[in-house]
C-alpha cells in the first residue's frame, strides 16, 4: 500500500464571528462589498438569481448593485463552480484578484483542477461556506417556488432531508476540513446568528487583515456542532455505501442502473473533473468498421445500440474517479435519473482509499497517477511478488 | 464430449522485454498457449485503461499486460505509471464485481523466454477455467 499523503495541516482554531443584523446573506455580503470597495480583490465570482428567471448561474461581480442577485447557497448547483472557474482561467494567469465563493465540493473541484493545470490559483482566494446541500435540479425546474420554499426550511434547520440531491445527504464534506483547502471558510454552525470567518491559509490570514478583523475568537461551538453533524452524515454516507455495494454484488446491478443511458454525455460534461477538450469517448478512436459490428451482432445474437455506453462509463471512471469530489453535479445534469453520481462516489470512495488520497483536500498532493514508489502494488503483479520480496527482507 | 473452451485472451507486450522475452520462448521452440493474441506496445505505459476495457468489452476473455521489470524499464519509469493504472483498473473491477482475475499485470524480460511461456500457459488456464467472458454475451453490454 502506498501512502502519499504528507501531514495535513489543522485548520486553525481561532477565528472571528460577526454578529448577524439583518441576515446572513447580508452579513456576508457586506464583508465582500467592504473587500472590493478596498481593492483586497477586483472581483467575486459567486452565484446568483438571473432576474425575471427562476434561473441560477455564476456571474463575475465587480458592480456591487448586483449584490441585489447574488445569493451564497441557492437552492440548486446549477453548473459545478470548479467548472465555472476554470472556463475563465485555464488560458494563463489571471492579472486580476479575484476571490470566488464556494460549495466545499466546488472547491475539492477546484484544487483537482489546479492539480491539472486548469485553474490559476495564484490570483485567487478561495472562500467556502459551511454547506446545507442543494435540491435536485430536475425537481427545482418542476416547481421553482415550492422547492425554494422548501430548501429554506431545510438548510435552517441543517436537516438531512431525502428531498436534497442525493450527493449532498451523503456528503460528509460539507464544511471545512483539516488540510490546505480552501484560503478562507465562513462557518454558519454554531452559534445562532453569528457568522464565523476561519482563515485558512496566509492569504486568508492577509485578508482579514485588511479586513481588518483579528482571529481571536474561539470555534469551539462551531466546530462542536460541524462535527456532530460531520458524524452523522458520515454514518449517513456509510449506509448508502453499504447499500450500493450490496447492489451492484453482480454485475447486472451496475448494468441495470446504466441500461437507461442514453448517451448523451452530459454526466461527462457538468463533471468538474472532466476538463478534457476532446473526450476519448466521443472520438472516433471507439468506433469500428461496419463488418465488426455485424460480426458481433451475429456472435451475440444481437448487438446493444448505443453502443460502448459500459466503456463510456467504467473509461470515464478509470480516467478521473480518483478526482471526483462526490458533487453529483453528473447526477443532477442526467436526463433519465441515473444515478450516476452514487456509483462514481462509491467507486472513488473504494479507489480513492487504495491510493492514500482524498480529491480536494491538499494542493500539495499529487494526484495519484502521477507518481509512483518503486516499491508498491507487488499484489496486483503476478506472479504475485510480495512473497518473494518479504523473504529477501527477511535475508 | 463438450468440445474444450478455448479463451481468446489478447496480450499487450512492450517492445523492448516482454516481446523479446515472447520472441525468444518462439525461437527457442518452447511451448506457449496459443490463446495469445499478441498486441505489441512501446511501453507497459502506453496501456491505458481503455485499450483493456474495449477488449474485455468486445469479446476477448482475458487481458494481460506484459513490460519489463520494475527498474528495467526502457523509458525509465514507464512500467511504475503502468502498475498504478493496473492497481486501480483492477480495483474498480473488483468493485464492481466484474471479474478482476481476467485482467493480469506480468513483468517479463527479454532473456526470460521461459518465463514468458510460464506465465501465458498458466494465464490461459486460468482463463479456460473461469470459461467464457460472460460480458460478451451479456445482452446489457
Ligand atoms: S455535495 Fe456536499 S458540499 Fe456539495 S452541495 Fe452537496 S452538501 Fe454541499
Ligand atoms: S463524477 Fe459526478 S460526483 Fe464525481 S466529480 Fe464528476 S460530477 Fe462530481
Ligand atoms: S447523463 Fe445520464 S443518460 Fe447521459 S450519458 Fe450520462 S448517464 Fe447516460
Ligand atoms: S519499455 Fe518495457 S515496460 Fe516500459
Amino acid at each position: 500500500m502506498s501512502n502519499n499523503q504528507k501531514e495535513t495541516k489543522n485548520y486553525p482554531n481561532k477565528g472571528k464571528s460577526l454578529p448577524v443584523e439583518k441576515s446572513i446573506k447580508d452579513t456576508v455580503f457586506n464583508i465582500f462589498k467592504k473587500a472590493l470597495e478596498e481593492n483586497i480583490f477586483d472581483a467575486l465570482l459567486i452565484p446568483a438569481k438571473v432576474p425575471d428567471t427562476d434561473a441560477y448561474s455564476w456571474i463575475l461581480l465587480q458592480d456591487e448593485s448586483l449584490f441585489d442577485i447574488a445569493d451564497p447557497l441557492p437552492p440548486v448547483m446549477t453548473v459545478q463552480g470548479g467548472r465555472a472557474l476554470s472556463s475563465f482561467s485555464k488560458n494563463g494567469e489571471l492579472g486580476l484578484k479575484i476571490a470566488a465563493l464556494l460549495r466545499p465540493c466546488e472547491a475539492r473541484a477546484v484544487i483537482e483542477l489546479f492539480k491539472l493545470h486548469q485553474v490559476d490559483l495564484d490570483n485567487m482566494t478561495l472562500i467556502t461556506i459551511d454547506c446545507p446541500g442543494a435540491m435536485p435540479l430536475a425537481d427545482y425546474m418542476n416547481d421553482p417556488k415550492k422547492i425554494a420554499d422548501s430548501f429554506k426550511k431545510i438548510s435552517e434547520k441543517w436537516e438531512i432531508s431525502e428531498s436534497l440531491r442525493p450527493a449532498c445527504q451523503n456528503c460528509h464534506r460539507f464544511s471545512l476540513m483539516d488540510g490546505t483547502g480552501p484560503d478562507l471558510h465562513i462557518g454558519l454552525l454554531g452559534e445562532n446568528n453569528k457568522v464565523t470567518l476561519i482563515a485558512n491559509s496566509p492569504e486568508g490570514n492577509d485578508l482579514l487583515e485588511k479586513l481588518g478583523f483579528e482571529s481571536k475568537d474561539s470555534l469551539d461551538k462551531w466546530k462542536t456542532e460541524k462535527e456532530k453533524l460531520v458524524k452523522e452524515k458520515t454514518k449517513k454516507r456509510e449506509s448508502f455505501l453499504k447499500e450500493w455495494q450490496e447492489k451492484t454484488k453482480n454485475p447486472d446491478g451496475f448494468f441495470n442502473e446504466l441500461n437507461k443511458c442514453i448517451n448523451c454525455h452530459n454526466c461527462m460534461n457538468a463533471c468538474p473533473i472532466c476538463y478534457c477538450q476532446q473526450c476519448y469517448f466521443d472520438s472516433q478512436m471507439i468506433n469500428f468498421k461496419p463488418e465488426i459490428y455485424l460480426k458481433k451482432s451475429r456472435e451475440k445474437g444481437a448487438l446493444r445500440f448505443p453502443l460502448n455506453t459500459m466503456l463510456f462509463h467504467i473509461g470515464r471512471m478509470s480516467h478521473m474517479v480518483l478526482s471526483c469530489v462526490a458533487c453529483g453535479a453528473c447526477e443532477d445534469a442526467c436526463p433519465v435519473s441515473i444515478p450516476v453520481g452514487r456509483l462514481f462516489s462509491m467507486v472513488g470512495d473504494k479507489t480513492q482509499k487504495q491510493f492514500d488520497y482524498v480529491p480536494g483536500l491538499n494542493r500539495e498532493d499529487p494526484l495519484p497517477l502521477q507518481i509512483f514508489k518503486e516499491d508498491e502494488f507487488c499484489e496486483v503483479e503476478t506472479p504475485n511478488e510480495c512473497e518473494e520480496k518479504a523473504t529477501e527482507e527477511v535475508k | 464430449m463438450e468440445k474444450k473452451f478455448k479463451p481468446n485472451i489478447v496480450g499487450f507486450l512492450c517492445n523492448w522485454c516482454s516481446y523479446a522475452g515472447a520472441d525468444l520462448a518462439g525461437s527457442s521452440k518452447t511451448d506457449v498457449d496459443s490463446s495469445l493474441s499478441v498486441i505489441r506496445v512501446m511501453c507497459s505505459s502506453r496501456v491505458n485503461s481503455n485499450l483493456v476495457l474495449s477488449a474485455l468489452l468486445w469479446g476477448s476473455d482475458g487481458v494481460l499486460v506484459a513490460g519489463c521489470h520494475p527498474g528495467d524499464c526502457h523509458y525509465e519509469k514507464g512500467n511504475y505509471y503502468a502498475r498504478r493504472r493496473f492497481a486501480l483498473l483492477k480495483k474498480i473491477a473488483e468493485v464492481l464485481n466484474l471479474e478482476p482475475d481476467r485482467i493480469q499485470l506480468s513483468w517479463i524480460s527479454a532473456s526470460e523466454g521461459k518465463r514468458y511461456a510460464e506465465v501465458v500457459n498458466k494465464f490461459a488456464e486460468d482463463i479456460s477455467k473461469l470459461g467464457p467472458n460472460p460480458l460478451t454475451s451479456n445482452p446489457k453490454v
